[in-house]
């Protein structure tokens, strides 16, 4: 019982990672990413490949370095033209990480993945109390991060991020600094979410490309959605319920035999989409009350007197 | 061979562009990405098999059903999601409609299963012409296609709906001033999209199988249809869509099939890197 | 004038609107306005003045008040509802679908207003009597034509909508002195032909000249209601400045 216990725990503290990474780039600068499960998948492999050449630690410094990275050049190409971009890149990010991962056998041993992954300081700890230790250093690992996240969003970074994100006539000024914050922002984002991936592969041990899906990113949104915009606290809180009660429908199977296994899946992820678009549209408060965000981002100079107006979308003659 | 590939990736370009004009059209009059193309997509590709395999439709009938089931499901859902969450701004609509196809693919895959089906077509010989092998469901899917951009053309063109959609497009408050209930327009927008999309899977479930991803292997190749055409663009979403459909044949000359899906996300990435307007679309500004 | 008090073409009680979870940027507004009269609705800016003329069109939603044409109230009605009901609105900017052809905009004008009398082939008639020039520009982009040119576009799109109140928003903003003093008399002329408007200008010297009454808001508040005739650009001055919010 306390071995699932821990494996809740740890399961829970990677989603809360991810959740809080997301919350940033999200939550905080308003910057939506569709591929978080690839931005995951990618720190989880970069650590199972290098954490055996180069000890745990600069694997996992490399992971995070490796997300950000392409963090950056996702953010560049597609922020300086709109959001919507962003989400339409990142989903497709997402989808050719795991085709790479899927094919490049040689690297990543397809869809066997890679097994055998050291975990931080194993050789001193006694078998019996890895997954505690583990845990340890996850809840560690989570509270570090969650620090860090929580000042950088109330310093003056943080608080220009979030008037950019509300205010979609000053951010749309192509000036670079506003360009740069914003990607600065997506980058750390990244950086965690490399984090999270190395936490998983530590955890696992194992890692395949089927760890890493669209139910990886949903869940970030729902617990970001739940939890509440830009607050990390009430991210944790979210994501670690939603974890819970994932967690907890695993046992479906067991309750109601007439349900498959495809049934269950279907169920889990049909609830995620369920809870998204249920916490849309009972909890407008937090994350998605955006009186300025209005109609596409595309386009330019929205009358002033409408964009205060939530009911009018901003005008802008659209061919079509 | 190259003439294989050119006319194999104006079919699958073709059948792009009826889910390409659906995302430009919800970009356009909507005013927000619509991420619930793949769900819908599915949706249509089960319904079609419904019809056709269980309920005994010929595959016309069957098509012309799902494209109205779809149709009936996007309008219940803007009125039971979208509608309310207008408000809020086009990120929310876009997540949610992100939760929409996570649910319709879902649902597909709970009463279905995850086996693959297929739908109940006849088997008739390619054709053979110049050299080329030309299958029927390539004409098919042709000619379905082409029917419904002709008529969309119509529709948006020459019909009081159309220059409403437009003028809705174009200025909506103005719109609403000029005696257009803007709630009118976009419900029938949806029942348009809805059709395209559903249609669209079921040329979909011919094309490929009907099992619950293969909405979602459409996503990104719609995408960067819309994109490439100008997002709200109808006339680029096609010419996008035959874009992408051929450079995702002519890819498998250089890279090898699996990566097939990543060449969409290739050309969105050269796009954004190239020409941040698409073909036809109106200049994208920073929000 | 003798005879029985005319119903007003335009009343207004109490209205109060404001955007989105802002404050009330109108503040109570009473109003009754004669039937084929022009009324200028002038002020500095930021008194509420597009505000006032967006919630008197239904595109913003008043919080406390009513509005009634002719006696019948349509507080209630959406702005394409108030069309029908006989109130049209030429926006400041943005006023003509820059993407659909002149032809086009002016289809859409009636196509929409079924219900409503006098929106036909004689209306059509009257409106290319007063704008000639459109006649010849059917195919043209709108948004190609010249500020001057949409301004009468979006004039006699409003017009074709046969309406018994005519609210414009500073018609007269970013046009040439020859073009302001053209569509002052265009005004003045739908005025004859029966209609009663809401003239809203920056110009102020432009409106008061076709002005029949003239309504000073100031932050939101009229802050004067008066013929015409009665007012002296002097007094403006001080009800401008003095009287800031």
């Amino acid at each position: 019982m306390t071995a699932y216990l821990v494996t809740i725990l740890v399961i829970v503290a990677i989603a809360t990672l991810v959740g809080l990474a997301l919350n940033f780039q999200w939550g905080c600068a308003g910057l939506v990413n569709f591929g978080v499960a690839g931005f995951v998948a990618l720190g989880a492999y970069a650590t199972a490949l290098l954490t055996p050449v180069v000890g745990w630690f600069a694997a996992m410094l490399a992971a995070a370095a490796l997300s950000a990275l392409l963090s950056v050049f996702l953010a560049l190409l597609s922020i300086r033209l709109a959001d919507d971009y962003l989400a339409i890149v990142t989903l497709g990010f997402g989808e050719a990480v795991r085709l790479v991962l899927l094919n490049e056998g040689w690297l990543t041993g397809g869809a066997l993945g890679i097994a055998g992954i050291p975990r931080p300081f194993a050789s001193l700890i006694a078998p019996e109390h890895a997954d505690f230790a583990l845990l340890g250093f996850a809840v560690a690992l989570v509270g570090i991060v969650y620090i860090i996240l929580e000042a950088l969003v109330r310093s003056p970074f943080g608080r220009v991020l979030r008037a950019l994100r509300d205010d979609p006539v000053v951010a749309a000024s192509l000036a670079k600094p506003v360009l740069i914050l914003r990607i600065k922002a997506f980058a750390v984002g990244g950086a965690v979410m490399g984090l999270a991936g190395a936490m998983h592969a530590f955890y696992m041990t194992y890692i395949d490309p089927s760890q890493f899906t669209a139910i990886t990113t949903s869940y970030a949104f729902m617990a970001v959605i739940a939890g509440g915009r830009g607050s990390n606290t009430g991210l944790m809180i979210g994501a670690g319920t939603i974890m819970l009660l994932l967690e907890g429908t695993r046992f479906l199977k067991d309750l109601i035999p007439a349900l498959d296994g495809a049934q269950i899946a279907a169920l889990r992820l049909g609830g995620v989409g369920v809870g998204i678009v249920l916490l849309l549209l009972l909890r407008p408060q937090g994350l998605l009350r955006e009186p300025q965000r209005k109609a596409a981002s595309l386009l330019a100079d929205p009358e002033r007197a409408d964009a205060a107006d939530p009911s009018l979308p901003a005008s802008h003659p659209q061919e079509i | 061979m190259i003439g294989q590939l050119l006319l194999n990736g104006t079919v699958s370009g073709l059948l792009l562009a009826l889910p390409a004009l659906a995302v430009s059209l919800t970009f356009g009059i909507l005013k927000f990405p619509n991420f619930a193309v793949g769900g819908s997509l599915t949706l249509g590709a089960y319904a079609g098999w419904v019809f056709n395999t269980q309920l005994g439709f010929q595959i016309v009938g069957a098509s012309l059903l799902a494209a109205a089931t779809v149709a009936l499901v996007s309008v219940l859902l803007d009125v039971a999601v979208f509608g309310r969450l207008r408000e809020q701004g086009s990120i929310a609509l876009m997540v949610a409609s992100m939760g929409v196809s996570l649910i319709l693919e879902n649902l597909c895959r709970f009463v279905f299963g995850n086996a693959t089906r297929s739908l109940d077509v006849d088997v008739a010989r390619p054709l053979r012409w110049a050299g080329l092998r030309i299958s029927h469901e390539q004409i098919v899917t042709a000619a379905a296609v082409l029917g419904c951009l002709v008529l969309l053309h119509l529709v948006l063109r020459t019909t009081p709906l159309g220059r409403a959609m437009r003028a809705v497009a174009d200025n909506p408050t103005l719109a609403a001033a000029r005696g257009i209930e803007r709630e009118v327009i976009v419900r029938l927008t949806w029942a348009i999209i809805g059709l395209l999309t559903g249609l669209a899977g079921v040329l979909a479930a011919i094309d490929r199988a009907v099992e619950p991803l293969v909405g979602w292997s459409y996503q990104i190749p719609v995408f960067a249809a819309a994109i490439l055409g100008g997002l709200g663009s109808p006339l680029g979403a096609v010419l996008g869509a035959l874009a992408v459909g051929l450079s995702e044949e002519l890819a498998t000359l250089v890279v090898p099939t699996s990566y097939r899906q990543a060449v969409s996300f290739a050309v969105i990435l050269l796009l954004l890197l190239v020409r941040s307007q698409g073909l036809l679309g109106a200049r994208a500004v920073r929000k | 004038m003798s005879g029985a008090p005319a119903i007003p073409a335009l009343a207004v009680r109490g209205l109060r609107a404001g955007y989105g979870r802002g404050g009330d940027i109108v503040r109570g507004i009473d109003l009754d306005q004669l039937p084929e009269t022009i009324l200028a609705v002038i002020g500095p800016n930021g008194s509420g003045k597009s505000t006032f003329v967006k919630a008197l069109a239904g595109l913003l939603r008043p919080r406390e008040g009513s509005i009634s044409i002719t006696g019948r109230d349509v507080t209630g009605l959406s702005a394409a509802r108030r069309v029908v009901a006989g109130v049209a609105y030429v926006p400041q900017e943005k006023n003509v679908f820059a993407t659909l052809t002149v032809r086009e905009n002016m289809q859409l004008a009636t196509e929409f207003l079924r219900r409503r009398a006098g929106t036909g082939r004689e209306q059509e008639e009257r409106v290319l009597t007063l704008f000639p020039e459109l006649a010849d520009r059917g195919r043209t982009l709108a948004g190609n034509l010249s500020g001057g040119q949409r301004q009468m576009v979006a004039f006699a799109c409003a017009l074709l909508a046969n309406p018994e109140v005519l609210l414009l928003d500073e018609p007269s903003a970013g046009l040439s002195p020859r073009f302001v003093s053209e569509t002052m008399e265009a005004i003045v002329r739908v005025r004859s032909a029966g209609t009663t408007i809401v003239l809203v200008e920056q110009n102020v010297q432009a409106a008061l000249c076709i002005a029949d009454a003239v309504m000073v808001l100031v932050a939101g508040r009229k802050s004067l209601e008066a013929p015409a005739g009665q007012i002296r650009q002097a007094d403006l001055a001080d009800l401008f400045f003095a009287r800031a919010a």
